[in-house]
């Protein structure tokens, strides 16, 4: 683990952030929108960023002998890995409800989104997005933390609500697909769900060295 | 042999503006640095540790550029403030067995020396220490890693008399072994004990960056202290 990643865990993390990955586990939830545990980790990582702008966390960072291009690498790669370990926890639910859980009654009968493949390229095009809006405009400033997260709470939900909205129009049916069926229509959704995690991710974090790199602390 | 350059520069605010800044740090030696709130201090200080873009002028360190050479040059120098309290709620522990990591020189046996001699428990936390303890604090992790050059904005500010006579022992102290100190004070009293340079700013210009005896030999009337002439220049200044 490089230095950077080191001091983002132990000193700007709150703990609440490790705890708030274990909104994942509302993957299994039935009966609710379960794109809502995304939220609740972003909303967890967006309490570190409170901590650490309360804890002058940016200037320190700035002082050590770093390069600030490596300042934003540290609180991406911070911000990469909650998501990730989110990421971990909610696939696992999935497969469980793909595979041993695929009949059970209470997800069968459920109106809102099940936990498929689909549902997992959501997970990251949500987290994708917490990262061009809240990260990517956190370093416009390197302090305002509302304004990026109130555009992020707006873009996510109506990404949610898009997404549970989807498989109800006629022909749509396929993303709400339980076990294995239509298994190469979701695991293509699913890959195209990363691909837009990674390009977001890797834009936002170019434009927030540059953005970063410009600003007076 | 000077260890620090700055050379002409310049910074526009809307209210403030730094003008053609230069002036240059001996190798060993304590340079006081003056100015009366809003002269600019902060803004060259800053402008030093490359948090503040300046629009235009060099700094150097070493004989080396401060653009290009930053990682390189921010392992040989300290900075301190006393305005700044860093992770309030974490332990002193905890901040310095994150920061050691960054430093290629970090000097264990310097570091509890220091721990030592200002006092400082490593189980408390930044926001259980007093301001005086806090300057210590940020002192000693500028100080663990064998800086060559320390800059200290307000290093004694909030320290009580027997603390800052400790302080500024440990700058003489620290000068006898070669390390460089800017030192950014309005309590010019400290500076008339330990300082051996004055480098005063007024209004983003530098009026004067000299040796402390040349400073009051043109500015002052005998038997003035610092303080009666920087007084008197900020006021003829104002007329």
């Amino acid at each position: 683990m490089n230095a950077l990643l080191k001091k983002e865990m132990r000193l700007s993390a709150m703990l609440l952030t490790y705890l708030f990955i274990g909104f994942g586990l509302m993957a299994l939830l039935p009966g609710y929108p379960i794109l809502c545990g995304v939220f609740f980790i972003t909303l967890g990582i967006y309490q570190s960023f409170q901590n650490a702008r309360e804890a002058n966390d940016i200037l320190y960072s700035t002082l050590l002998p770093v390069a600030k291009r490596d300042v934003v690498k540290g609180k991406y790669q911070f911000v990469i890995l909650i998501e990730l370990c989110g990421f971990t926890v909610m696939a696992m639910m999935t497969i469980l409800r793909m595979t041993i859980l695929a009949d059970s009654p209470v997800y069968r009968q459920n109106v809102l989104m099940n936990a498929n493949p689909f549902f997992l390229g959501m997970v990251l095009l949500i987290f994708g997005l917490f990262n061009v809006i809240f990260l990517g405009g956190f370093f416009k400033t390197a302090y305002s933390i509302g304004k990026p997260f109130l555009i992020y709470i707006f873009a996510a939900f109506l990404t949610i609500g898009l997404a549970e909205t989807l498989h109800h129009i006629p022909g749509l049916s396929a993303l709400n697909a339980f076990g294995f069926d239509h298994i190469v229509l979701q695991i293509s959704l699913f890959l195209c769900g990363i691909l837009i995690y990674a390009a977001l991710t890797w834009l936002s974090y170019r434009k927030a060295c540059t953005d970063f790199d410009k600003i007076d602390l | 042999m000077n260890v620090v350059e700055v050379t002409n520069i310049c910074k526009t605010y809307p209210a403030f503006f730094l003008n053609r800044v230069s002036f240059s740090l001996e190798g060993g030696k304590i340079t006081g640095f003056i100015g009366r709130n809003g002269a600019g201090k902060t803004t060259t200080i800053k402008s030093m540790l490359n948090l503040v873009h300046t629009d235009s002028g060099e700094i150097a360190y070493f004989g080396m550029p401060l653009i290009g050479h930053e990682t390189e040059i921010k392992q040989r120098i300290g900075y301190s403030t006393g305005t700044i309290s860093w992770y309030p709620r974490k332990t002193i522990h905890e901040i310095v067995d994150v920061t050691k990591t960054f430093y290629t020189h970090w000097d264990e046996e310097a570091y509890r020396r220091y721990m030592t001699l200002f006092n400082l428990d490593e189980s408390k936390k930044p926001i259980e220490l007093s301001e005086g303890m806090k300057v210590k604090f940020n002192l000693l992790l500028a100080l663990s890693h064998g800086a060559e050059v320390l800059i200290l904005d307000e290093p004694t500010s909030g320290l009580d008399p027997f603390s800052r006579d400790e302080l500024l022992e440990l700058f003489t102290t620290l000068k006898e072994h070669g390390v460089t100190i800017l030192f950014s004070t309005h309590i010019t009293s400290d500076l008339e004990r330990c300082a051996d340079n004055i480098i005063y700013i007024s209004h983003g210009e530098i009026r004067a960056a000299c040796s402390k005896d040349e400073f009051m030999e043109n500015y002052g009337q005998p038997g003035d202290t610092l303080e009666e002439i920087f007084l008197r220049q900020e006021r003829e200044e104002r007329k």
